[in-house]
């Protein structure tokens, strides 16, 4: 048992992912064919034995109530704990007044009721497989007042765009926070994943909102930067940040080698996620598969390359699928020539027989759309 | 509370023609069609046709079984009125303690189980058929004929027909004759071990039964012809679709192979009548470099980066680089070396077969069924 609340936030502004997210939440995008973003930070909720959880929502909080449900998928117990899924009830006038702080002040009963002396925090748009309760003690022995877990990558040019940067002390010391503007090669990527005492959060929150309306909670870390002893925890596995469409196809397209896979989905931390129960894929005569990631109650009779093909697609006679992600329920007709693309769930292509996307900038078909 | 109708399934066989597959595992919990067990069919069966409480009779290897099907949460018989119970033979004050002497026996040893339930009719299923059928059918056409007993009953071929119970029926439909396993069959309109029974006059029966030396404690032996001496309704019900006896390794087998050669029968993707089953949190299947595909079915989990040919794989299968599995199944979590053959063979779960080995012949008749690590 871990002696913490499990807290799962929404994005700020930095992350703006064109037409997916029209439709819904981050947390509820799907990933790699059967999953769906929020199934990872719940699940190393979980597998952390974190028997207590609140899920932020901004918005749109309809696909992510029925995908998490009792969270009885997640190893839940429904009795002990559970999964809360709260939402700002006020509707601010401006969207810039839905800050984080904004909704846990709105929440902060629910979470003064929790039984658990620390909170950990993880953002709904960074994929990462990580034991919290190793993290939780490790945060204990270190005596910091809050812990902030990053990655030091050397590729912040061109990924990690808008997330936040960590400057350390050689101890580790945080000493502010900043963006990353995409100037450096080599950054210090905060996680957004901060463990701290209750009662320091809830005192945060309560100052933040003193400073100024519009304040998150990354701002009010970086102005207590010098006052509380706040200080990074270095993770070295796989990370991706989910910030724009051209991340959340790369992060797909990069999990489909077994190697970079396997450094995320770990025979000891299974990735839970709800099952549609569906049959096994089936495969005709004339399918031909090479190096992709397909989820099941997929019917494959066309050509697939390098791609993700989601819960129960159709790839039809003499459509040739490359480089693609293809969310779930999607149909690919005859003939149908796709290369550099996202196509989003319940699609239906078949009187276009050519879409490509650029290298580097995926075409994207809509929700539900017939082509 | 009370039910209208009250589902039994017969799990008990031990299933010694499935060889070594039931070794440690009751027959209905055998895997089937890339991510099933066998079970799954008549317990999804009856959630989609409303049926809440359905009691699963068991004695061969129950504890597999019963962590299986605990709780009822994979068909969605677990709600507050439903669930799923193992019923394995248990002692009980003032009687002998017995194992289940024959399939009416083992009803009877739980008679107290359904009167708690209190339904109008029990329907009696086994629990080793492949098949999909709405009992919801069948129990209207059991009201309509104001019915003592329905049985399903459908056509099979000659050869096979002694393998079943056989009945004659008048033009209505309703039985005048019924033999159990005959050694030489006269029709072949045969039972599918599918029953619908008035509770109260089963009850009366079976302890009528119970207390009869001679009795083999039988439904198809005892109950059935008593019911037709003592001049009772009993009436068939002809089911038409896909079904299955998949009591050998050859028929296994060949039930797998209908997911690819008779799949508009036996139709696993239609959204109006799933069938369920525990989901394995597997990652979604890699298909590599080396991966072929033509005329098969993959589960989640699976990592093949050979040739896969006319087969069914299951869950959380690796299929190595240059191998050719083909006219296969292969059963759950099994290793396949690079480099290695397979030819119409059923490979049991978690077994390894060492590279570059090959297993089955393509012109075999027979079925091998691997059990044993290949080095």
């Amino acid at each position: 048992m871990c002696n913490a609340l499990g807290i799962v936030n929404f994005p700020g502004s930095n992350v703006r992912i064109k037409g997916m997210h029209d439709y819904r939440p981050i947390a509820a995008f799907s990933f790699l064919g059967r999953y769906r973003m929020i199934d990872f930070p719940l699940s190393n909720m979980t597998n952390s034995e974190i028997e207590e959880i609140q899920i932020y929502l901004k918005n749109r909080p309809r696909s992510v109530f029925s995908h998490v449900g009792t969270g009885r998928q997640y190893n839940i117990n429904s009795k002990r704990g559970g999964i809360s899924i709260l939402y700002g009830e006020n509707s601010p006038e401006s969207e810039f007044y839905n800050t984080d702080i904004a909704s846990f002040k709105a929440n902060m009963r629910i979470i003064e009721k929790s039984t658990k002396d620390y909170v950990v925090i993880a953002p709904s748009y960074m994929l990462y497989s990580m034991n919290y309760d190793t993290l939780l003690k490790k945060h204990l022995e270190s005596g910091a007042d809050i812990t902030v877990v990053y990655k030091s990558v050397d590729d912040a040019k061109t990924r990690f765009i808008d997330c936040d940067t960590l400057a350390l002390n050689k101890q580790k010391g945080i000493l502010s926070i900043g963006k990353n503007r995409g100037n450096y090669k080599t950054r210090n990527i905060s996680m957004e994943t901060y463990v701290l005492s209750k009662n320091l959060f809830i005192q945060l929150i309560d100052e933040a909102l003193k400073v100024s309306s519009l304040y998150w909670f990354t701002d009010i870390l970086n102005e207590k930067c010098e006052e509380l002893d706040i200080r990074g925890y270095q993770y070295r596995g796989y990370l991706a940040a989910i910030t724009d469409l051209t991340s959340y196809y790369e992060a797909n397209m990069e999990l489909i080698d077994p190697e970079v896979a396997s450094d995320l989905f770990k025979e000891e931390w299974p990735i839970y996620t709800r099952t549609n129960d569906s049959p096994p894929t089936k495969y005709t005569e004339d399918a031909k598969v090479r190096r992709c990631v397909i989820s099941n109650g997929c019917m494959i009779e066309g050509e697939v390359e390098n791609s993700i093909i989601g819960r129960g697609c159709v790839v039809k006679k003499g459509a040739v699928v490359k480089n693609a992600v293809i969310c779930p329920n999607s149909v690919i007709g005859e003939n149908v020539y796709l290369n550099n693309i996202v196509v989003d769930k319940e699609a239906n292509i078949s009187r276009v027989k050519n879409i490509q996307g650029v290298c580097g900038s995926p075409a994207y078909v809509r929700k539900g759309d017939r082509i | 509370m009370k039910q209208q109708m009250l589902a039994m399934i017969l799990a008990g066989g031990r299933g010694t023609r499935l060889e070594a597959l039931t070794k440690k595992v009751a027959k209905p919990a055998v895997y089937f069609g890339g991510k099933y067990r066998i079970i799954d069919f008549p317990l999804s069966n009856c959630a989609n046709s409303g049926i809440n409480i359905v009691g699963v009779l068991t004695q061969y290897e129950s504890i597999q079984l019963n962590s299986y099907v605990a709780g009822g949460g994979h068909w969605g018989l677990d709600a507050k009125d439903s669930g799923v119970f193992v019923l394995p033979p248990r002692e009980k004050a003032d009687t002998e303690f017995n194992v289940y002497r024959g399939t009416a026996d083992a009803i009877t040893q739980n008679i107290d189980f359904i009167d708690s339930y209190d339904p109008e009719y029990v329907l009696i299923l086994s629990g080793d058929h492949i098949y999909k059928m709405n009992y919801a059918k069948m129990l209207a056409h059991h009201k309509e004929n104001n019915a003592d007993c329905t049985i399903a009953v459908l056509p099979v071929p000659m050869k096979e027909a002694s393998r079943f119970g056989i009945m004659n029926t008048d033009e209505s439909g309703r039985i005048i004759e019924f033999e159990e396993k005959p050694k030489e069959p006269k029709r072949k309109i045969t039972s599918m071990g599918i029953y619908i029974f008035n509770w109260k006059l089963l009850r009366k029966l079976l302890n009528d039964d119970d207390k009869n030396p001679d009795s083999h404690h039988d439904f198809g032996k005892d109950i059935i012809p008593t019911m037709l001496n003592e001049g009772k309704r009993l009436w068939s019900w002809r089911f038409e679709g896909y079904w299955k006896d998949v009591g050998t390794i050859s028929s296994l087998w060949e039930a797998n192979m209908d997911l690819l050669y008779r799949s508009k029968e036996l139709d696993l993707q239609d959204q109006t009548w799933k069938i369920y089953t525990q989901d394995k949190c597997a990652i979604p299947q890699y298909i590599g470099d080396h991966g072929d595909i033509i005329n098969s079915i993959i589960d989640q989990g699976c990592y093949i980066d050979g040739k896969v040919e006319g087969s069914v794989i299951s869950t959380s299968v690796k299929i190595g680089k240059d191998a050719l599995v083909q006219d296969s199944v292969v059963l759950p979590e099994c290793q396949i070396g690079e480099g290695v053959q397979l030819h119409r063979v059923i490979v049991a779960n978690g077994i390894k077969i060492a590279p570059n080995m090959v297993v089955g012949d393509p012109n075999s008749e027979e079925i091998e069924l691997i059990s044993k690590n290949v080095r």
